[in-house]
């Protein structure tokens, strides 16, 4: 696939702790076309932030660290960059919003100023002309009165503004891709649905590519073309949004999908979870970190590590078992 | 903003009200005779005090006596208000040989002077130490700040300073205790030595004498280092901690993300937040120089208000001791009110709320 935009090829980042070093993520591997919406999946603590965090060279270090792998960004390894290169790329050609919109704004300065930096950083524009750029920005995320609300401080906003705000600020110097860290996770549902649809008109207008982090399958359901799963710092699954829907494969998805309610459902008894807890990795895992899990469990699970293979067109899947069949594959 | 000042303002009188009573509280611990002293000038003699006890009704109820503690009384033949620590009549000081106010008027610029100067590197240094502690955590910088810190934890103030007079002082005859040379002493006390403000250095630049500005700065090097020495580890401890915590918070992150410098980040973004917790601190820190410091101006010589202090307790001098609690009071709650409105100009969750 010569036409990625972002070519991430094994991905390994550790973090040490005082219990040992703990393996984050495990060799992550995933492409991004031009003008597509990547979702990735996982319950927390599955690496999902972590793997965007190392991309951009943003991983607290020490104790973290990218201890192999690359991350291709128009040809160049972003993983090699110095970090006087990568603070270029940051920001300017790939931006990115948090989780919390309450605590990812500086509490000290104002929505302006913060609005302002990248522009005058990035662009060269000088305070006058960041400024009215700012209030642009601020009017297209759909906050109204922009200009006077540039003097504003974050707690004047609502959780959703901040969030809003926080959209503009990665969007200011039009990057080419956009990575939302659950952006939508600590909002309520309403103002979800809004900041959902701010971002796919904001994705028509601007035309970039986005890396949409969540662990709600409904969210993916609604913005993405192709989702990651990914479990133990590895992806597992990986498939077009449709088809990860209609043909779930690895027992893990198949796992999430069950565990959501469903509308459509007659009885109403109690909702499936998934027995157990997600694994904290302090070696590189010999079986398949799912096994301790799954219920189609068999020997080779507990020998062999799956790799990821493709079962259909652009369908990988990292299981043992084939799961229509509960066979071996 | 406004409001907010009013309303810290408000509470002003309250606090003021609440010391009096604090003071006046433990005037009570004494018996008339000797708080007969607040308002005899001088060594008493018996017919005197017995007057005094009578004028201010020393063995009426308490609220008689604390509202004449407070205004005095105005003597009918001679017009003149005596007593009334509103008017600045805090009593006689037994040690001082002078009312305790004139005690205060003539110690309180030496501290004032020695603060003036103080403040910089015990502050800024500290807060300095802090941030390259924090920014470089683990590292080497961060590791000989942790050890430099407990060593100034642990140094007894007296130690330290003595040290320090041993070192400078008897071997290398740099920096002497006290506060002037012995000859600059009387071009100080002539007339032809303006005070304009009473605080020395500023006075000996004013009149154009350089020499005896530098002789004050060096009285005053050992003072300031022993000073800055103790407090450094406390600041450093106190920044470095909350610089920590401000570097794990998530706009520390969003700062990063958008491709910041990393000075523009520390500097910018992060450490303005991290001095929240630091302005109270140097609030303190500056009260506590203005109140005197006891043990490094008794070590050096240095005549400020805190061996003042130190003297009269020592000779169990209750009066001054008390003038000083009095004024060590007002001092802080100017001080806790500037520090208040600081905050406000600092934090914006603060101004704006």
């Amino acid at each position: 696939m010569p036409d990625l935009l972002l070519d991430i090829k094994g991905l390994e980042t550790q973090f040490k702790t005082p219990e040992g070093v703990v393996h984050a993520v495990n060799g992550v591997s995933f492409g991004l076309k031009e003008g597509e919406t990547l979702g990735v999946v996982g319950e927390s603590g599955c690496g999902k932030s972590v793997t965007m965090l190392s991309v951009l060279g943003l991983i607290p270090s020490p104790p973290g660290k990218v201890v192999a792998g690359e991350a291709l960004f128009s040809g160049q390894d972003l993983l090699k960059m110095t970090n006087e290169e990568i603070r270029h790329v940051r920001g300017a050609q790939i931006g990115m919003i948090f989780q919390d919109p309450m605590t990812s704004l500086n509490p000290v300065l104002t929505i302006g100023r913060q609005l302002e930096e990248p522009l005058m950083l990035h662009i060269g524009m000088t305070k006058h002309q960041a400024q009215e750029r700012a209030a642009e920005l601020l009017s297209l995320v759909g906050i109204p009165n922009a200009k006077e609300r540039l003097n504003d401080y974050p707690h004047q906003y609502s959780g959703g503004m901040r969030q809003r705000v926080m959209i503009a600020m990665a969007l200011s110097c039009s990057p080419q891709i956009l990575i939302a860290d659950e952006p939508t996770t600590a909002l309520d549902v309403t103002i979800q649905a809004q900041i959902m649809e701010l971002v796919k008109r904001l994705r028509e207008e601007l035309g970039m590519s986005i890396i949409w982090i969540t662990h709600d399958l409904g969210v993916v359901a609604g913005i993405a073309h192709r989702v990651a799963v990914m479990y133990g710092g590895y992806i597992i699954e990986e498939a077009s949004v449709n088809d990860l829907f209609a043909n779930p494969s690895h027992p893990y998805t198949l796992g999430l999908l069950g565990s959501l309610p469903r509308v459509d459902e007659v009885e109403h008894g109690r909702l499936f979870s998934i027995e157990g807890q997600p694994p904290v990795l302090y070696q590189k895992p010999t079986a398949c970190p799912f096994a301790p899990r799954c219920k189609w469990v068999m020997d080779r699970c507990w020998k062999e590590n799956p790799m990821l293979e493709s079962i259909s067109n652009e369908h990988r899947v990292a299981c043992w078992v084939d799961t229509k069949t509960g066979r071996s594959r | 903003m406004l409001t907010y000042i009013i309303r810290r303002l408000m509470l002003v009188p309250f606090l003021l009200f609440g010391v009096t009573i604090l003071i006046f509280g433990m005037l009570q611990f004494l018996d008339p005779v000797e708080r007969a002293s607040l308002y005899v000038r001088g060594d008493p003699k018996a017919n005197q005090i017995d007057a005094a006890i009578r004028k201010y009704c020393l063995d009426c109820p308490i609220h008689i006596q604390y509202f004449n503690w407070l205004v005095g009384k105005v003597d009918s033949t001679t017009g003149e208000r005596e007593g009334g620590i509103l008017f600045g009549n805090f009593g006689w000081s037994k040690t001082g040989s002078q009312p305790v106010a004139d005690l205060i008027a003539r110690r309180f610029p030496n501290t004032l002077d020695l603060t003036l100067w103080a403040v910089a590197p015990v502050i800024l240094v500290g807060i300095w130490l802090g941030v390259q502690a924090a920014v470089h955590h683990n590292g080497v910088i961060d590791q000989a700040a942790r050890v430099f810190s407990i060593i100034g934890t642990s140094f007894p103030t007296f130690v330290f300073g003595l040290l320090m007079l041993m070192f400078f002082y008897a071997n290398l005859g740099w920096f002497p205790p006290g506060r002037l040379t012995d000859e600059f002493s009387r071009v100080v006390g002539s007339d032809e030595f303006i005070r304009y403000t009473t605080l020395l250095t500023i006075d000996s630049l004013l009149n154009g004498r350089f020499d005896i500005f530098l002789d004050a700065l060096r009285h005053m090097f050992l003072p300031i280092l022993t000073l800055s020495y103790i407090s450094w580890a406390t600041f450093l401890r106190v920044t470095r901690s909350s610089m920590l915590e401000t570097l794990r918070q998530e706009y520390v992150t969003t700062a990063r993300a958008k491709g910041l410098s990393e000075n523009d980040v520390i500097y910018k973004h992060a450490q303005p937040n991290a001095m929240l917790p630091v302005v109270t601190l140097a609030g303190f820190q500056i009260v506590g120089l203005l109140g005197g410091v006891i043990i490094t101006e008794t070590v050096f010589d240095y005549p400020g208000i805190g061996s003042a202090a130190a003297t009269a307790s020592a000779q169990l001098d209750v009066i001054t001791v008390l003038g000083f609690a009095l004024f060590n009071g007002l001092i802080l709650i100017v001080a806790n009110l500037v520090v208040d409105i600081l905050y406000a100009f600092v934090d914006p969750r603060v101004r704006l709320s």
